[in-house]
């Protein structure tokens, strides 16, 4: 018995150790990013490098503002990450149910072409998307940038991986019962998928929220920039404003923090004999 | 002509364009809108919207070594038959047009340009007893700086841009990278000469191996790790933004020349405006009267020199009592002579839309020339070659 | 009493269906216990669809057509207009190509850069994607841990670097990793290690790279996989341990197999994330030095982008999604589909 207390101590201790090491990892380059979003720039490029933040915060945080109007920018952001985020859930949600749950003809094809879009690289997208989005007079529209990807291959891969784990004799059950396709899927499939749910939901946030080169070129009035592009006109040729990109940076994190913490709740346990209860 | 349009440039261009626009807006009944962009996301933007005919706007700003590859596209305005009715040709200096025009047409209007000239750390020099009047060529310039410390270098060869360094010293001994016929050049006599030249200089330890721009370049100039940097006109600008603190300890003399009165002048960067010819003819016809305005205009070319350092391209600014004035940040010297005094011989350049292919294979191999991998020879001939095979030219 | 791996397994697989059964969860064989109702199947997909064949389609077939030409510039009139009546869709000629034929693919296969670049992402692939995943298992079993305390704070602090912006985080490593004055050299020296030359040499530059991209997304991987973790029924652990198990045997015999699909979703993924670096060497190492980091994108990018040589970056885009798509495939197979 001692043994394997101690064993598990052991254990314990290591994990701990494990983790409290990578999240020090994680955390130390964004700190010193904060540390750089509060010192002017002369001061932080300097050696030995400073450790402790400054008091310049509020001033890189005007010259940002100035330069940029960065707020609206991380509003827009903001508005096109959740109306994308939460229209993909849906979309890729439905899809992968539907390709999880039954047969159809092609289905396998289907599946395999949608994947095979997620090799290509957005650079050479761009152009024919511009093309598109210019003869349909979308340019400059937030519908531009959350429709195209609105159809995330990835979403459906991970939909249909996990959606295929759900109890075939669940939905049976539910059909014998009278529940029409559609409430399956939202009363049943759905709310068996939280965790996953939440992890596409950073998934996608986090796609739309770093998408860079094809917002820039479709936006194109600065009241419409999302953060990297607002943040691209900040590297001009000679001088790179590292005080006000760091500013930025700093403060492109809160968003994503308090779409973690909103998640928190789903990443539970998922047991799925609960469900099964009734 | 249309009564109101946008302009696209980059950094401190966009807001001297800013400046005249202000100007222009003021004394015609238009709006000329600038909008400021960081140089990469421009440029991204701007060859998208060219390429897809819509989205361009009437004036953007064209920096001179890309302008063959942007006027390749097809998406540019032939100017020639504006230049030519508005007489204007000869108020520039004659070697910024090569770069701006094609067996079919002028395609831009020169802005600025970069006459080629070496800022130094005046205390440096003094202390080491380095004079610099008595410095005339390469030879002389690498003697005096062995008597620098170990720990301070005399220059520095950007390893990001060996190419640059290469350019402005083939362009000024009058190397053409491309023949008439379009025959890949790099490899010739005088390139060697460049090449060699290059390794030597950092052979003989007087040279860093700093990437431009990056933290530790102006670092070391601030610290004076540096003593000298060869640059075209507008690092001044450059200069004073970055190292305010070195204010009144820089100093500027001419480049170095390959032999006893050789030629000195070369250039280095530089741009222009251009119209994308997607845009309606109103828009076209206002975009070139404010380009005129703004570059053609001695008075508004001096402004943007004094608020910004973007040196003119229009020849007739330089007897202006404002190139004789004294500059503090160079502890009085009048250094807009000594850029004023090189510009108008500037030779001309063959950039075409192959010119990427140069800049990635001569900086590759410059820069492992250095490192000892290469020889000049080898370096510049493998460069040679990848550029023929890669754009389809022959060799010269 | 040491039980034997292959009685531990075993016992853990009859356990297992007994469970399995116990709770009535049908075989796993998709084509003989999926209800056909195509019309809802349809339905449920379409909007999906839609959106998909409008707006990847499109520019993927548009990319392809475009490798065969040679850009020579702009043209007039329309490639293509499709008139629905209402609306009239026309996609203009956006070039006067010239049709080459296979000329670009050709070229491709001389281009000592573009397999330079080849050789430079596959390096780093081999490397970071292990590297990546190996750490997102471990630190998502670790979060997974009944013992843990303080879950919720360690998820989000792990996770957070990938909220980073791009050119911002490279920027710090771009600083962090500077031969004289970042701070990382700092930290060695004051070891007695002696600095580094992260960014000028090939080796280190490389290997800078790969920690930069490991360090953004293992925590995002990490998040997936934790997913995937709390889909796996207790019953079967509990189970599992009922028969003797230990943490090593309900790791290799619960956890590994009903992991598997996640696992490779994660992998495939990543593979396919990294074949597709750009961002990180553009900014960090710029490609250098001489050459040593630009990977694939970051030259078609550079085809694309700065020579303006369309069709010649189309070419290669084809070429890239080929071969990734070849190895993706190679990994689904490998992997077993479930």
């Amino acid at each position: 018995m001692r043994e394997e207390q101690r064993q598990n101590a052991v254990w314990m201790f290591l994990t701990y150790t494990f983790v409290l090491v990578m999240v020090l990892v994680m955390l130390v380059p964004l700190y010193w990013m904060v540390v750089a979003a509060t010192l002017p720039q002369s001061e932080f490029l300097q050696f030995p490098p400073r450790l402790f933040p400054g008091t310049a915060f509020f001033e890189n945080f005007g010259a940002l503002q100035g330069r940029i109007n960065f707020l609206q920018s991380v509003g827009n952001s903001v508005i096109i990450a959740v109306v994308y985020t939460v229209l993909s859930l849906l979309l890729c949600s439905m899809a992968g149910f539907a390709f999880a749950k039954y047969e159809f003809k092609y289905k396998e094809k289907i599946f395999y072409t949608i994947l095979a879009t997620l090799v290509l690289p957005i650079q050479l997208l761009v152009i024919p998307l511009f093309l598109l989005m210019a003869q349909m007079g979308w340019t400059n529209t937030f519908l531009a940038i959350i429709l195209p990807w609105a159809a995330n291959p990835i979403g459906i891969f991970l939909m249909r991986q996990n959606m295929k784990s759900i109890p075939d004799a669940l939905l049976e059950s539910a059909r014998m019962d009278g529940a029409s396709e559609f409430q399956i899927f939202y009363r049943i499939a759905l709310p068996t998928m939280r965790s996953s749910l939440a992890a596409l939901a950073i998934i996608l946030f986090l796609f739309q929220w770093d998408l860079f080169l094809y917002p820039l070129v479709i936006l194109e009035t600065p009241d419409m920039y999302t953060i990297p592009v607002a943040l691209a006109q900040l590297t001009g040729a000679q001088r790179i404003y590292y005080d006000q990109i760091m500013v930025a940076a700093s403060l492109a994190i809160l968003p994503m923090i308090l779409l973690f913490l909103v998640l928190q709740k789903q990443f539970v346990s998922g047991i799925l004999a609960g469900s099964l209860k009734e | 002509m249309a009564s109101e349009i946008d302009g696209w440039g980059w950094d401190i261009a966009a807001r001297s364009l800013q400046l005249t626009a202000e100007e222009y807006n003021a004394e015609h009944d238009a709006t000329v809108q600038i909008e400021e962009f960081g140089r990469g996301a421009m440029k991204d933007r701007l060859q998208t919207n060219l390429v897809s005919g819509s989205g361009a706007p009437p004036v953007a700003m064209l920096e001179s070594i890309d302008a063959q590859v942007f006027i390749d596209t097809g998406s540019v305005t032939d100017l020639s038959d504006r230049i030519e009715e508005a007489g204007i040709r000869e108020n520039f200096v004659s070697g910024t047009w090569e770069g701006l025009s094609t067996d079919d047409g002028i395609y831009a209007l020169p802005w600025d340009i970069g006459p080629v000239a070496v800022f130094y750390r005046q205390d440096i020099y003094d202390e080491y007893d380095i004079d610099p009047d008595s410095i005339e060529t390469w030879d002389d310039f690498i003697e005096e700086g062995q008597k620098l410390p170990d720990d301070i270098a005399l220059l520095n060869l950007p390893e990001n841009d060996l190419n640059g360094v290469w350019r402005y010293q083939f362009r000024q001994l009058g190397g053409e990278p491309f023949l008439e016929s379009g025959e890949v050049n790099i490899n010739s006599e005088t390139s060697l000469r460049v090449a060699r030249k290059i390794k030597e200089i950092y052979d003989a330890g007087v040279a860093t191996n700093i990437e431009s721009w990056s933290s530790s370049w102006f670092t070391a100039y601030g610290n004076g790790d540096i003593a000298a940097l060869p640059a075209g006109a507008w690092m001044e600008g450059t200069l004073r933004a970055e190292l305010p603190d070195t204010s009144g300890l820089w100093g500027v003399h001419l480049p170095l020349a390959y032999e006893s009165g050789g030629s000195r002048a070369t250039n280095w960067g530089g741009s222009n405006l251009m119209i994308p010819n997607q845009v309606s003819e109103t828009e076209a016809a206002r975009a070139w009267d404010y380009m005129m305005w703004t570059l053609a205009n001695e008075e508004m070319q001096l402004l943007m020199f004094e608020e910004y350092g973007l040196f003119p391209a229009l020849e007739t600014t330089y007897d202006s009592d404002i190139f004789s004035e004294p500059v503090d940040f160079f502890d009085g010297q009048p250094v807009r002579e000594v850029y004023a005094s090189v510009a108008p011989d500037i030779p001309g350049y063959r950039f075409t839309a192959d010119t990427p292919e140069v800049s990635a294979a001569m900086g590759t191999n410059l820069q492992r020339m250095i490192q000892g991998d290469m020889t000049p020879e080898e370096a510049i001939q493998d460069a040679a070659e990848t550029v023929a095979e890669n754009t389809g030219r022959d060799l010269a | 009493m040491s039980l034997s791996d292959n009685t531990i397994g075993e016992t853990v697989r009859i356990r297992k269906r007994q469970l399995w059964d116990r709770f009535r969860y049908a075989r796993q064989d998709l084509t003989e216990a999926l209800p056909q109702i195509p019309g809802v199947a349809y339905a449920f997909i379409s909007p999906f669809f839609i959106l998909f064949s409008v707006f990847l389609a499109f520019p993927v077939f548009y990319t392809l057509y475009l490798s065969f030409f040679e850009y020579q510039g702009i043209g007039q009139g329309a490639l293509i207009w499709i008139d629905l009546g209402i609306f009239w869709i026309e996609i203009p000629q956006i070039t006067n190509l010239e049709f080459v034929g296979l000329g670009n693919y050709a070229r491709l296969i001389s281009d000592s850069l573009f397999w330079q670049s080849v050789a430079n992402t596959t390096y780093i692939l081999v490397i970071q994607v292990p590297l990546m995943i190996g750490l997102a298992l471990a630190l998502a079993l670790a979060l997974n841990a009944s013992f843990l305390r303080f879950k919720g704070i360690f998820r989000t602090a792990i996770a957070l670097p990938v909220s980073a912006n791009i050119v911002a985080y490279s920027t710090v490593f771009l600083l962090l990793f500077n031969e004289q004055m970042g701070f990382i050299n700092y930290l060695l020296t004051g070891i007695g290690v002696g600095s580094i030359p992260w960014l000028t040499d090939p080796f280190w530059a490389r290997n800078t790279i790969i920690a930069a991209v490991t360090w953004r997304w293992a925590g995002y991987n990490m998040i997936i996989l934790l997913a995937g973790l709390q889909n796996i029924p207790q019953q079967l652990y509990e189970a599992a341990e009922i028969d003797g198990a230990n943490r090593w045997h309900k790791f290799r015999y619960v956890t590994v197999p009903q992991l598997r699909p996640v696992l490779l979703f994660v992998v495939i993924l990543s593979t396919i994330g990294t074949f597709k670096l750009f961002a990180e060497p553009y900014v960090i190492t710029g490609g250098g030095p001489t050459n040593t980091t630009i990977t694939i994108v970051q030259y078609i990018y550079r085809q694309a982008f700065v020579n303006i040589n369309l069709g010649y970056a189309s070419a290669l885009t084809v070429v890239f999604v080929t071969i990734v798509s070849i190895f993706s495939i190679i990994q689904i197979k490998l992997g077993g589909e479930n």
